[in-house]
């Protein structure tokens, strides 16, 4: 049989193919892998074994039958605990909902299921997926599987830490302003936070609905673009998903001859103080990895990009404070005694929510109360479009932009939990692709020196096969 | 731009429907001040002629039929569902304290 380290979800579906192993076999090795490591590292808050073993033995039977099977078939994933999947806790990593069980499917489950994946269980996260390091979730701290004293980076904490140490062949994570990118650099996978639109995000948990998409975690850059094609698509319970063609070739059989066309772009703003000199020479060894396949590199500006952070954390808390309304313990969840429904209501928050969701409520209804609205909420929406029209401008003369993910490697459990500022500083080279709507990629630097180190591949809407075929021949230089 | 302080907090609290500790307070007001000025930097720039974005797709009025959807038409209860999930459930009706 297979060894667990060695499979991605291109080697496991030959692999099931060939009848080297069975779906049954990879994913009961896998549940003793993850009993045997997962109490180190707290990458998993719920299993779900009962019904991925069902899941597994209907590939089996699928492929002893010889019937039509897809890239997922047997395949086991990782879901993010702010992902519904029916019948199973959806936590979002909050006490507030420690007893909810997902009333429907999210659409994204909703597909894995129907590409015969089996989902093996429901990841941490910090809490409501906010956070940038694992340790704000409402149940346990998720730790970085390269280095147990270091944070696996956040907000997909389990997701990242699941395939990073072989608990799980690929996962899906959101991303709102990182929270797929920013932990897989740190964990040495790939991320790919997909074009806003391109995955529903019906039955996620919402933290800012104009920013929050779901995305792949994976081992390679192929299997990212294996799993966004499966999990995409215009979805009607989503009414800000986009019915997009997408090429198959382009996204799954990328070609040199295409890739060697594109051109890349290097912005100043990017390679700036406080970006560790060790991050940065890994990510110009990459872009000379890069132009030795052929591609252009050209230096670019994106002047705003410094506002990105404060533009970032007016509009995300004003969208949460909303968001998070719904969370009362009056239908569902975990609820306290009290006198009367109002004192319920504080009651339930109060004791419901951590300390980063109530900071961020509290930040969000302030922008957003009658008096600063204009100052704070109204001007950030009009840094937005300048954000945004920086990167319009930037594609009219690159196709690609190439940048770290992150200003550090991944820092220590406690090093940073006391400042807030601080923490969300960690965010600041993947904020702006939210706040632009744009595709984004975190892949782990190859032949790296020390702990993992991430360099991101930025895209034009829609244009995940930029990035995803450049990263796709990236990894062949060190194949 | 103004700064925030100790009844400012307190009242986005009572809008907030969340119950601050003392405790707390003194801590999340120094976090809130510190990140409020750092929103500063904003002022800086001239926004006076640009567009807000405001959400992230160019999607305008999306709307489509009601569709009825998939139904529990077993009969079986269904413990995800509806009443099965209420904290406190009184013969299939949602239980809540008094408004009053």
């Amino acid at each position: 049989m297979a060894h667990l380290h060695d499979l991605t979800i291109k080697k496991f579906h030959e692999g099931l193919l060939k009848k080297d192993f069975s779906a049954l076999e990879i994913t009961q090795a896998t549940y003793d892998w993850i009993e045997k490591r997962d109490s180190e590292i707290g990458a998993y808050l719920s299993l779900n074994k009962d019904f991925a073993i069902k899941q597994a033995e209907a590939a089996d039977i699928k492929i002893a039958k010889n019937e039509k099977v897809t890239k997922l078939t047997g395949i086991p994933i990782a879901l993010k605990d702010n992902i519904l999947v029916e019948g199973l806790p959806a936590t979002a990593g909050s006490k507030i909902l420690k007893d909810y069980t997902a009333s429907y499917d999210s659409t994204v489950s909703k597909r894995l299921k129907d590409a015969g994946a089996v989902i093996l269980g429901k990841t941490n996260l910090d809490e409501f997926a906010m956070g940038s390091s694992g340790e704000n979730s409402g149940f346990k701290i998720t730790k970085n599987p390269k280095d147990l004293e270091r944070v696996p980076g956040g907000s997909s904490s389990g997701s990242t830490a699941a395939v990073a140490d072989h608990m799980a062949v690929a996962a899906l994570g959101s991303d709102t302003g990182g929270s797929i990118r920013q932990p897989a650099a740190f964990c040495g996978v790939v991320g790919l936070k997909p074009t806003y639109g391109s995955v529903s995000r019906h039955g996620l948990i919402a933290l800012a609905s104009s920013l929050d998409q779901i995305g792949p975690l994976t081992k390679t850059v192929e299997d990212a673009a294996i799993l966004f094609n499966e999990i995409r698509g215009k979805d009607d319970l989503d009414a800000t998903s986009a019915d997009v063609d997408y090429s198959l070739e382009d996204l799954l059989n990328p070609k040199l001859e295409n890739i060697k066309k594109l051109k890349i772009g290097i912005p100043e703003e990017y390679f700036i103080e406080g970006l560790d000199k060790g991050v940065s020479a890994e990510v110009e060894r990459v872009i000379n990895d890069i132009k030795s396949l052929g591609l252009e590199i050209k230096k670019i500006r994106l002047p705003h990009t410094k506002y990105a952070l404060s533009c970032y954390y007016i509009i995300m808390p004003a969208e949460a404070s909303s968001n998070l309304e719904r969370f009362d313990g009056i239908r569902y969840g975990t609820r306290h005694k009290a006198g009367s429904l109002l004192d319920l209501y504080r009651k339930n928050r109060e004791a419901g929510f951590g300390a980063e969701p109530k900071r961020r409520i509290l930040l969000g209804n302030f922008v957003l109360s009658s008096g600063y609205y204009d100052a704070y909420y109204s001007k950030a929406q009009k840094v937005r479009q300048l954000i945004k029209r920086d990167f319009d401008e930037a594609f009219k003369e690159v196709d690609v932009i190439a940048t770290p993910v992150t200003p550090t490697r991944a820092f220590k459990i406690g090093e940073k939990s006391a400042d807030p500022l601080e923490m969300y500083l960690s965010d600041i080279f993947t904020i702006p692709v939210n706040l632009a709507g744009l595709p984004a990629l975190s892949i782990p630097v190859k032949k790296r020196t020390g702990l993992p180190v991430g360099f991101q591949l930025i895209g034009r809407r829609f244009r995940e096969a930029d990035i995803l075929g450049i990263g796709q021949f990236y990894e062949k230089l060190y194949n | 731009m103004a700064d925030i302080n100790k009844k400012d907090l307190e009242h986005l609290a009572e809008l907030s429907r969340i119950e601050l500790k003392e405790s707390e307070e003194a801590k999340l007001l120094k976090d809130l001040e510190e990140i409020l000025n750092y929103f500063k930097e904003l002022q800086e720039l001239d926004t006076e002629n640009v567009e807000p974005m405001t959400g992230g797709t160019d999607n305008k009025n999306v709307v489509r039929e009601d569709m009825p959807g998939k139904t529990d038409d077993t009969g079986k209860a269904y413990p995800a569902r509806g009443p099965g999930q209420f904290p406190e459930n009184k013969g299939g009706y949602l239980k809540v304290p008094p408004v009053f």
